[in-house]
Parts: C-alpha cells; structure tokens; sequence
C-alpha cells in the first residue's frame, strides 16, 4: 500500500494502475526467465554453464 | 538567512543561504528517514559511487523549531536546467537516476521524486542533489515518482530520439516534466510498436485519461519488490537504447570548415589564451562555444568553463568529448543568446534565469557578434549594455563586413543594419561600458579580437 502522508507529489491514479499492471507483467516475465535458465542449466549437465551475470533476472535476484 | 525560492514543495526540509554560504535544513518530520539513510548504508554507497553530492553536518544555529539538522553540500559552480541539456546528458541523468532506484531498494529505500532538477553536472558527470528524496521502503508500495519520472526523462528522451532535439524545450512551459498525454499525441504512430513506448507512455497516457478522477488510495497498489526492480531495469534498457542521429548542423564543423588559415587560428588561439591570462579568471561563460575545443584548455587549467551554444549537435559532441577526457572543469550547455533561458516556475522564481545563478570573471563571445547584430538584429549599444551587466571582463572576436562568414549570413539582412555594422560603430557602442585593453587583428583573417575591462562609470551614448 502507499504512505498517502509521505507523498508530497501527485502519483495520480491512473499511473499507478499503469505502473501495477506494468510492474506485474515484467516480474512474472523476469521470474519465468530465472526459472527457464535455471532449468536449461540444469539439463546441460557438462556444457557451458549459462552465464547469468549479465542476465537482468539475476539482477533482481540479488536485490 | 534567505530561503531558496525553489525549495519550498517537500516537507522534509529545504535549502537556504546565510551569509552567502549554502545549507540543507532537515526537518524532525524526516528525522527517521535520515538516521536510516545513513545507517543503512545507502548513504556511504552513493557517495563512493559518486551518485550523491556529499554533505558536512553542521552545528549552525537551527532557525526554526522543525529544524532537526542543517547540512552543508558541497557546492555547484553552475545551476543548470534540464532545458539546456542536450540529449547525451539528460539521458546520463535519466540512468543516474535509476542506478540510485535500484541502490536504494536494496538498501531498504525508495525515491519518493524523481526530478530532473535534482540532478546536476558536476565535475563532467550528473549527481544526485536532494538528500532528502529517500523514503523507507515497505514492501508491496509502488514508485509514487514514477509519473515524474516518465515526464522528467521518460517522455523528453523519446520526443528527442524519435522526434527532434529541440522538443526538449517543452521543459521550459512544463516545470514537472512534459505531460504523459502530450508526449504521447506527438510520438509517431511507429512508437506504438516499440514495447517501452508503448507501456510506459501510450498505455501510461490512458490510464491516466480514464483513471485520473479517481482517488489514489481507492486503487490496490501492491506491487512486488522483484516487479518494482524489474520495472526499473526496464526503463534502464530502454534508455540505454534510445539516441539521436547526427543532424546537418549549422555549426559542428565549424573548426574544419571556417574562414581561418592554420596560422590564423593558431594566432587566433594564442591571442584568446594570452588575453584570458591577463584576467586570470575562476569562472569563464563562453557563449557561441561550438564544441568547446578552446574551452577545454582553460578547463585543463582548471578555470571553470560554461560552454553555451544554440547547436544541440556541437552541444552533444561538447559533452561526449567531455566525458571520454574527464574535462572536469567545463559544463556544455544548450542556450540561444538572442533568447536566454527565463526564470520559470512559482513566482518565476522557482528555476532562475541565465543571469541570476552566477556572474563569470570573463564572457568570451567569439565570432557571435554579427550573428546577434545581422541574424538577430541587436544594435550594437544593446549588446555591450547586456555583458556589461554581466561580467567585468569579456573577449570579444570582431568579425569584420569582408569575412567571408559574414557575407554568408548577411545576404538577406537590410541595408540598414548591415551600413550601421562597422568596426567603427562597434567600438564606439561598446566603449561607452568598457575600456579597450587590448585589440589584435588575427592574421590572415578579416577578424579581431578584443580585449574589454568594465567601466566604472558610464556615460550616456
């Protein structure tokens, strides 16, 4: 939820239903990504471990 | 003390000037959110990253039962306004901006604004000046700045890479930022297939439309950390991708293509050099500075240097070369002379106008002065009367009726101006503000330059 009382801008409404559906649509997208990677390593057992350090979803990982 | 009249919208706190010296109060209302800043260690990172400017806490006197501490940030040598950005440096300050985001999110942070006006260049790189934009984090919250942030960096970046470099100026009528709607009528329609565009300023732009009757807190705002974070990584890709063509400019390559012989532009340089020794200035505002190819000497000595040009092109090739030799000391900046940047905002106080925020030690004005008198069709007397009001010292470059440049520019001014513009005249107007110090001709060239110390006083012409 938001703390009305800390907002000394206007985060109008209509931007924060964008900004939730947004937000909403590339976690999912990023998380479904960090679990298909994970399993594409998984099954290369010997080959090239797929680097994930650059990879954004690891980013949010970390975070 | 005297309170800044531009910091007067967050609660937290604001900045104020005594006795010339520049202060940050913070408020008790803010009292927890700063102890956790610092505590946190978010603080300590943003300074080793060189994101925030540093601060000395103070033991001055507080001025008012709210104050819970003043703080002392190091100082600006230069205010500048997202309106005299070019691309490359809004963009830097966009990326700045979300490289701080996602420090504080995992720190326990959050901004709560995201103003183009808290970023300001300092020491050829942008930095983060509101110490107090930091708000606690509670999981689930959105990004209350995300709106400002679209119409701060957002929606100018797309309107200067899909549309034209100068739309940015719509930032001087919108003081928060171009409105989400406006950007998005003026994108083309090609921008709906761009997935960023579309979300963050198509999309963005009808939720507002439809929604922006009804009260924030109705709406369900419980967003995830992992989304918040993938949001802002989003619009970091976004706009490490966006940039601008090189244009046909007016004036990029005016230093591989202008009116001098070799020798006449390294006497030109020498004698520019030699007359700037003689003043031995702290602070210089070179106005017409092209790419700043000069400026960067005086930056190397470590003269502060403010490179005004009109040319976003020479601007933008200014700034990059700039950054890739860490010329520390020279700030480029977009500015039309003929129209200077005016002071906006609350009471047209809020952001101050070109002359209100500094006087230099010297003006240069190379090769500008019959673009002002022939394309802009100011009298000589006006010209000298406004630097004089400006600054003690100024170079000036005389570009005389012969020159080949000034033939170029002149084929359709009057008969009139062009008879007034003379050598003569032009000593004449400008000796009624300055002594003539020095005057050299630059050999092989139909061009001088000045030397001009402020009069004392001066006697009507």
């Amino acid at each position: 939820m938001v703390k009305l009382f800390l907002i000394y801008i206007d985060p109008g409404a209509g931007s924060m239903l964008v900004q939730v559906t947004i937000a909403g649509i590339l976690g999912f997208l990023y998380t479904f990504r960090t679990y298909w990677l994970r399993i594409l390593n998984f099954f290369k057992q010997k080959g090239e471990k797929i680097s994930n350090d650059k990879k954004i979803g690891n980013k949010i990982n970390n975070i | 003390m005297t309170r800044d009249p531009g910091s007067f919208r967050d609660p937290s706190g604001f900045i104020f000037q005594d006795q010339g010296v520049l202060f940050r109060q913070v408020n008790r209302s803010y009292k927890t959110q700063f102890d956790f800043l610092v505590s946190s260690g978010l603080y300590s990172e943003l300074l080793e990253r060189k994101y925030l400017i540093p601060h000395k806490e103070v033991s001055t006197a507080l001025s008012d039962s709210d104050a819970f501490a003043v703080l002392k940030p190091e100082l600006i040598e230069f205010i500048s306004y997202p309106y005299e950005w070019c691309f490359e440096q809004l963009k830097d300050a966009a990326l700045l901006v979300l490289k701080i985001q996602l420090l504080a999110l995992n720190k326990g942070m959050i901004l709560k604004d995201a103003s183009a006006y808290n970023v300001q260049f300092h020491k050829s790189r942008p930095i983060w000046i509101d110490t107090l934009s930091f708000e606690i984090y509670d999981e689930g919250s959105i990004w209350v700045a995300y709106k400002q942030f679209c119409q701060h960096f957002f929606g100018p970046l797309c309107l200067m890479a899909f549309g034209d470099t100068r739309n940015a100026l719509l930032l001087h009528s919108f003081i928060d930022g171009i409105p989400i709607d406006l950007t998005s009528n003026m994108l083309s329609w090609k921008t709906y297939f761009n997935l960023p565009v579309l979300s963050h300023i198509h999309a963005h732009s009808i939720g507002i439309r439809n929604y922006s009757s009804q009260p924030a807190a109705a709406h369900p705002t419980l967003i995830k950390k992992k989304s918040l974070v993938a949001l802002v990584e989003n619009l970091t890709s976004a706009i490490e991708e966006l940039s601008v063509e090189r244009k046909e400019s007016e004036w990029l390559d005016y230093y591989t293509d202008n009116n001098y012989t070799d020798r006449g532009f390294d006497h030109k340089n020498a004698l520019v050099k030699e007359f700037v020794n003689i003043v031995q200035p702290k602070m210089i505002w070179d106005f017409g500075a092209n790419d700043g190819l000069m400026d960067r000497e005086f930056s190397k000595a470590g003269i502060r240097t403010i490179s005004f040009d009109r040319d976003h092109e020479a601007v933008q090739k200014n700034y990059i070369t700039c950054k890739s030799e860490q010329s520390e000391f020279q700030l480029p900046l977009v500015l039309d002379l003929l129209n200077p940047s005016p002071g906006i905002g609350w009471n047209n106080k809020e952001r101050k106008n070109l002359t209100g925020r500094g006087r230099p030690d010297l003006i240069l004005s190379l090769a500008l002065i019959h673009h002002l008198a022939i394309s802009g069709n100011v009298p000589f007397k006006n010209i000298a009367e406004f630097f004089y009001e400006m600054s003690d010292w100024l170079i000036i470059e005389f570009v005389s009726p012969a020159d080949n440049n000034f033939i170029s520019i002149s084929t359709h001014a009057s008969s009139t101006i062009l008879h007034q513009y003379t050598e003569e005249n032009f000593e004449k107007s400008f000796s009624v503000f300055f002594k003539i110090v020095r005057v050299e001709k630059i050999i092989e060239s139909k061009r001088s330059v000045y030397l001009f110390r402020k009069k004392d006083e001066v006697q009507p012409l």
